[in-house]
């Protein structure tokens, strides 16, 4: 759909985002044959076990917390949010690549993000996922958690519209929602080519049957662009709400470090600022290993890795931010709790928030640097981690020392906390190796949109 | 064989697992022919039915209160006891009780705990194996029997000051005449006793008159807290500080950070064995004795004393040396302080005697193979015996041991025979206050155990078996009233206590008294009571140990407080463990660096480092028995090495600077005179601007609000056990202590003002603040913190599901959650402790202070049902109804005429953290002191 603009304009990218020898035939095989004609590798299969046993943490990890209750975690009086918040905006921020890449992007006309959007797409639903769960684990009672929701009821009872976690409910649910169709909706003609080609009788059925009855006439193409440009639209805007929403909970509290108003833009920028990182994380060696390198090519890792630089330059100002407010606004509380975040006992872990999400991310200025994989690769690490400390300072250092002296106390989390966090590192990744091996990573359509006939090119 | 053997016999086949399976089945078959033949078997008594009519004033839901008096170290209280459905569950304190005037403290609001404890005495045990009564009647009794006339025989009991009991171990001595009889509390009177007969001629106890004190100079004396009489030592001392015109002045000198020393206006550190210089400083200064004052800080005390003259009073501890109390009482002999801010009475201890000299004695006798039968009633001599007399090996000599107590513990383990005793909530008794007040002690419940009273085993040691305790207390009074005894005796077990029966003042010619210099130790270990275990007779008494210790914040464990000097000194820091060398005894304990403790002094309080007695005991604390020298009871030199080890203590409270904030606001009397709106100053730029009507369209009728004087408050805690009692707060335990999830709803903080070592301590209880504008509110989910009409911010247990947002957005972080379950649902006994108006959390809530809502409603439920509104006064929270100093005022804020209202008025007034805009409906009367010393420490801010 996009072609006709790539056409009419005079610019020429700098970079292909498809590899100049790609055809329509060896597109179609190149992704789909990742699930339908590649063997099941010992690589893949190792991945998966390790994956897979990282998830049995996290069932033991569940079980023990319904069990025994939230004290199986560091959780005091007052430091009342822990790791279960910290990795809840963590993972929420990591799924906004995805949105922003497959709407955003998409209503934007970048052609470049074809190639990226399933891939980033399936991360936002696997990281929702994950960070879902720890709003409702983190409840004292998590069986009753339903009672956020507004519905009616014998108690005629309503939650209550003003608390912000009330809003979470609504935020994160709609994001899900939107963020699942949205994916779906993208793989219907995808599944449909993988229905078609498929050899394997249980194969073709059950992609058949998501596929919907997609026979590729105009008019399906129709509805399928008006559908996807719709929930595009819808989508854009959660990219921004959601996370101001997330920093919300926190900015509508009274707690000093909490009670800001930069919050909401610098969480989105954050958000976008992981959610690239990991992109990256989980790309670079995806690539390598089912040889994509024509499908995601250098342009589309340069873009990624100039938008991190912009983002992270937005992140640093809002930590600039924080700082010259606290000293601005002259409040005492405020300016304590600067001083304790520098120089505190956790300032060890600011200063390292500092050095991952400020400093290192300024190496991208250098075109050479995003050039090399491996240090791109390790900088998307090194950001995944400054942004988990970011959150940790956020809500720790916060609440660890706030009004009134006698209630300061200490934080650190346990070996069920580090459990439950691990173990969502292991349902996300299990989620990621079995979607690489079942369905399409790569929107074969819209990369076909890409491929420049030879005879017109020459 | 007589029915009752019978029962005894088969309650022990099953008891036994070691009985004979012939003997238990000969048993078994009997009780299965006996129970064909039924009728001559008598069933248990099991009342089920309802009544058809009602006792009178029996409703059911409501509580009744009895009047009783609890004993501590021998010395009672007057309390009067909430009893739901005949279940005590509250003790409060009893206004018209002389020795209390109505307010309480931990111990008295922790013991219906004790009653209840899972790990009391419930079996008879003999060698360690559970016998029964009869074959206790069987082997013992004839060791005590007539024709022994007590040959060889020995009773050792704590200090007695009950009538009854006395009369009745008089009357045992005859009967017996050989029978020796000694008396031992590890927190004894020695050298007071010694101290009064040196200055007065006699023994005599001391009654202080804190409302007449213009000046008090406390000397390593507690009197506020630790002494008997305490609590009506802290309401007259507070009584004194309410009006600014009248305000009395406090100087304390002291070893180790007192709740006296936080309410005195002056506060110097000395070490205990140095307290004599201070003592012969001020007396020579005032030409009691020869020669100059030796230290220049007294010069203005004795300006101040002099000026006051009578009406002044130096208060001596108890645990100082004989001479240099003897010393004291001659300086307030001078300055003719002696019945007008303190007389002197006959003691209340029925046989006032040196306690370390009759352990000793017992000890020697024991030794000497002269005892052969000993029973000790109600005392765990093992554990509290000082350690040089090596009490237990020579109790090992005694061929015939018999101990009577609550818990079966180090002694009983010791015993040949143990008898669990009774609770004072389940017996009948008397006692004297500390003024000499006679209560009699009813009990409020039956013996939850096969206990034993004191008065009924010294019955059945005289021939009389099968008395009852009831019979026998009243008989003693028979024989005092006379025909008078039935109307007197209702009206004593209204009242609680004897009208006019206190000790009159006794004038004796004082002597003269002299003091050579003392000799400070280099490095010094005092000993004291411990601010909530005791002597180690509440150790296994959860609330008191879960209960942080006052200015420490100390749970579970005692510590040796050090400190910061001597602490570096020594290279030592908080939570090391490190050896106590006294003599050639060592004990470990760990360090805890204190400001406020005089440098070179080591504190180690006693009643922890339990080896029996209870669960909760063992775990905790070090023992200080173990190094405790018998001649010099409460100060010795000491030697500390490190160990090298460390050990985790749980503090409440990490953090003791205000870091510049208002928390707890102060000024002398004369900065007050100049600007009586000191308090508000630092509110002053505060613009608390609000986008909503007010006051809030929601409120309605009374509104509820708090007002705490800091002025009065000096730390003691006992509002945060009654509050405990009160709500049901469970107890959580050491390790979630340090966690930092203790749930005591109401906490006192200490904050350290100015210098390090010597700070000012100040206390500051702090409740839900009933915030109008509650942060808590807005931000929970489900709506499960609301506001009510009435202006209390509520919270809906059963609807909440534990975000913790509220708790996270409570500026004063007094939401308590349950992050486990912390509730006992299990242990029967502790069920019917419960309020039953109030609910029992579960894991997952949140739960706060609610002002008493259980409190409120009863009392707007009786004002509806009697058409008219709620009196001023008629609601008394728990921490209010606890608190020995009336620091706590709640009431109608919306009424201008109410008693909070007026507290509220009071230009001191202030509410915390008002920058917030919470509006808190728990304000604060900032603190004043009385500044004798214009020089030093200038009030900050």
């Amino acid at each position: 759909m996009s072609r006709e603009v790539a056409r009419d304009t005079a610019y020429v990218p700098p970079a292909p985002v498809l590899g100049p020898e790609e055809t329509f035939e060896s597109v179609e095989e190149r992704i789909s044959g990742v699930v339908l004609h590649r063997r099941i590798d010992k690589g893949w299969l190792f991945g998966l076990a390790v994956a897979f046993g990282l998830l049995q943490i996290f069932f033991l990890s569940v079980s023990w917390l319904l069990a025994k209750g939230t004290g199986v975690w560091g959780l005091n009086i007052p430091v009342g949010w822990g790791f279960a918040i910290i990795n809840f905006v963590w993972w929420v921020g990591i799924g906004h690549a995805g949105t922003l890449i497959s709407a955003i992007l998409l209503l934007l006309k970048q052609e470049w993000r074809m190639a990226i959007a399933r891939f980033a797409e399936a991360m936002t639903l696997f990281a929702v996922a994950c960070a879902g769960m720890f709003p409702i684990l983190h409840t004292g009672r998590p069986w009753l958690a339903y009672w956020l929701i507004p519905y009616p009821n014998s108690m005629d009872m309503w939650p209550n519209f003003r608390s912000p976690l009330l809003w979470d409910v609504f935020a994160i649910s709609t994001y899900a929602t939107v963020s699942l169709l949205f994916w779906f909706v993208g793989l219907v003609p995808d599944l449909a080519t993988m229905r078609d080609r498929a050899k394997h009788k249980i194969a073709k059925y059950i992609f058949g049957i998501l596929a919907m009855g997609w026979r590729g006439s105009a008019r399906h193409w129709h509805r399928y662009e008006v559908a996807s440009l719709i929930l595009a639209g819808l989508a854009t805007p959660l990219v921004v709400s959601v996370h101001t929403i997330v920093s919300l909970d926190f900015a509508v509290s009274i707690v000093p470090g909490w009670h800001t108003t930069v919050f909401p833009p610098y969480f989105v920028a954050g958000a976008v600022y992981s959610g690239f990182a990991m992109v990256l994380t989980l790309v670079i060696p995806v690539r390598k290993i089912y040889k994509l390198e024509n499908l995601i090519t250098d342009r589309h890792i340069h873009n990624m890795a100039k938008v991190m630089l912009a983002t992270g330059l937005i992140v640093a100002y809002g930590y600039a931010m924080e700082v010259f407010v606290a000293w601005y606004s002259g409040v005492e509380f405020e300016m304590f709790m600067m001083k304790n975040r520098m120089t505190g006992p956790y300032a060890p872990f600011y200063w390292a928030l500092i050095f991952c999400n400020v400093l290192t991310p300024q190496l991208l200025w250098s075109h050479k640097i995003r050039s090399n994989l491996i240090i791109l690769f390790v900088i998307s690490l090194i950001v995944n981690v400054g942004m988990w400390l970011e959150r940790f300072i956020i809500v720790v250092t916060s609440l660890h020392r706030d009004f009134l002296p006698s209630s300061w106390d200490m934080y650190a989390g346990t070996k069920w906390d580090w459990g439950l966090y691990i173990g969502t590192i292991g349902l996300f990744l299990t989620l990621m190796f079995l979607f690489i091996r079942v369905l399409p990573m790569i929107s074969i359509f819209e990369v076909k949109t890409l491929v420049r006939p030879k005879e017109k090119s020459s | 064989m007589s029915r009752h053997h019978y029962d005894d016999e088969l309650e022990l086949a099953f008891l036994d697992p070691l009985q004979e399976r012939r003997e238990f089945l000969k048993l078994m078959g009997a009780s299965l022919g006996l129970a064909g033949l039924t009728a001559c078997v008598k069933q248990p008594e099991e009342h089920i039915y309802p009544h058809v009519r009602a006792p009178e004033h029996l409703v059911p839901g409501r509580p009744r209160f009895y009047a009783t008096s609890l004993s501590r170290s021998g010395v009672g209280s007057g309390v009067l006891v909430e009893s739901h459905e005949g279940r005590p569950t509250k003790i409060e304190g009893n206004d018209a009780h002389p020795a209390t005037g109505g307010g309480t403290d931990v111990w008295m609001q922790a013991d219906v705990l004790s009653l209840y404890d899972p790990d009391r005495s419930q079996l008879i045990l003999r060698r360690g194996q559970p016998s029964t009564w009869s074959r206790f009647l069987e082997e013992v009794l004839p060791a005590f029997g007539t024709p022994t006339k007590g040959r060889r025989t020995a009773l050792l009991t704590g200090n007695v000051t009950s009538p009854t009991l006395a009369a009745q171990i008089e009357g045992l001595k005859a009967h017996l005449p050989e029978l020796r009889w000694f008396q031992w509390e590890a927190v004894h009177q020695d050298e007071r006793r010694r101290a009064t007969t040196t200055a007065f001629g006699r023994p005599l106890d001391v009654v202080y008159d804190f409302t007449k004190a213009d000046v008090v100079v406390a000397l390593d004396a507690d009197p506020l807290f630790a002494e008997p009489g305490s609590v009506r030592y802290a309401r007259d001392a507070a009584r004194r500080r309410r009006d600014p015109a009248r305000f009395s002045r406090w100087y304390v000198v002291e070893p180790s950070p007192t709740c006296t020393g936080t309410f005195a206006d002056h506060r110097f550190r000395a070490k205990r064995t140095a307290i004599g210089d201070w003592v012969r400083s001020i007396a020579s200064e005032l030409g009691v004795i020869p020669g100059g004052a030796a230290i220049p800080e007294v010069a203005p005390i004795v300006r101040d004393l002099k000026k006051a003259g009578s009406r002044a009073l130096v208060v001596i501890g108890p645990h100082q040396p004989a001479e240099v109390q003897a010393l004291a009482f001659a300086i307030n002999q001078r300055l003719g302080a002696r019945d007008e801010t303190f007389t002197t009475i006959a003691p209340v201890a029925a046989a006032p005697v040196s306690h370390v000299e009759e352990l000793a004695a017992l000890t020697a006798a024991m030794n000497a193979g002269e005892i052969e039968s000993l029973l000790v009633l109600d005392k765990n001599p093992i554990f509290d015996a000082p350690a040089d007399l090596e009490f237990e090996a020579a109790y090992a000599k005694v061929p015939l041991r018999i101990q009577v107590g609550l818990y079966d513990d180090e002694t009983a383990n010791m015993s040949h025979w143990h008898l669990p005793s009774r609770h004072a909530l389940e017996s009948w008794s008397d006692i004297k206050a500390y003024d000499g007040t006679v209560s009699i002690v009813q009990p409020l419940i039956r013996p939850l155990y096969s206990g034993h009273s004191a008065h009924e085993l010294i019955a059945l040691l005289m021939g009389g078996a099968g008395q009852r305790d009831h019979d026998i207390v009243r008989a003693h009074y028979e024989k005092e009233w006379g025909a008078q005894l039935e109307s007197k005796w209702r009206r004593v077990l209204h009242d609680g206590f004897v009208e006019g029966s206190a000790h009159a003042p006794v004038s004796t010619a004082p002597r003269t008294a002299a003091l050579s210099k003392s000799a400070p130790a280099d490095l010094e270990i005092t000993f004291a009571p411990d601010p909530t275990l005791w002597d180690g007779s509440y150790a296994n008494n959860a609330w008191l140990l879960e209960l942080p210790k006052p200015i420490t914040r100390l749970s579970w464990d005692n510590a040796a407080l050090m400190s910061p000097a001597t602490a570096a000194r020594l290279g030592v820091k908080s939570e090391d463990l490190v050896t106590l060398t006294v003599g050639d005894r060592a004990t470990k304990a760990a360090v805890y660096v204190q400001p406020g403790q005089a440098d070179d002094s080591v504190a180690l309080s006693l009643g922890s480092g339990r080896r029996r007695g209870g669960r909760l005991a063992l775990e905790v604390g070090f023992d200080a028995q173990a190094i405790r020298p018998a001649k010099s009871s409460w100060a010795a030199p000491v030697k500390v090495t490190k160990t090298g080890e460390t050990y985790r203590l749980a503090s409440v409270q990490e953090h003791h600077k205000m870091e510049g904030r208002h928390l707890v606001r102060q000024a002398t009397i004369a900065e007050y005179a100049a600007n009586k709106d000191f308090a508000k100053e630092p509110d002053k730029k505060v613009l608390n601007l609000s986008m909503y009507p007010e006051p809030h369209p929601n409120q309605q009728g009374d509104q509820w609000g708090m007002s705490i004087n800091l002025n009065a408050c000096n730390g003691c805690n006992a509002c945060v056990v009654a509050c405990q009692s009160e709500n049901n707060i469970p107890v959580v335990g050491k390790e979630e202590v340090g966690r930092g999830r203790e749930m005591h709803w109401l906490r006192i903080d200490s904050y350290f003002e100015g210098d390090d070592a010597d700070p000012d301590i100040h206390t500051q209880p702090v409740t839900c603040m009933h915030c109008e504008n509650a942060p808590c509110e807005v931000v929970c989910p489900v709506n499960a913190t609301v506001h009510s009409p009435s202006g209390i911010n509520e919270m809906v247990y059963n609807r909440c599901v534990g975000t913790r947002y509220c708790s996270n957005n409570c500026p004063y972080k007094v939401r308590r959650f349950n992050f486990h379950l912390y509730q006992d649902w299990e242990t029967p006994s502790l069920e019917p402790l419960r309020n039953p108006d109030v609910s029992v959390r579960s894991r997952g809530v949140m739960e706060k202070c609610t002002f008493c809502i259980q409190r409120i409603q009863q009392a707007r439920i009786t004002a509806r049902k009697e058409d008219r509104d709620v009196r001023d006064g008629e609601i008394v929270t728990a921490c209010q109804g606890a608190c020995p100093t009336e620091a706590i005022t709640f009431g109608n804020v919306a009424s201008p005429e109410s008693a909070v209202s007026r507290e509220k008025a009071d230009p001191r007034d202030y509410t915390l953290l008002r920058e917030v805009n919470t509006k808190p409906r728990v304000s604060y009367t900032a603190k004043l002191k009385n500044s004798g010393l214009a020089s030093n420490r200038e009030t900050k801010e």
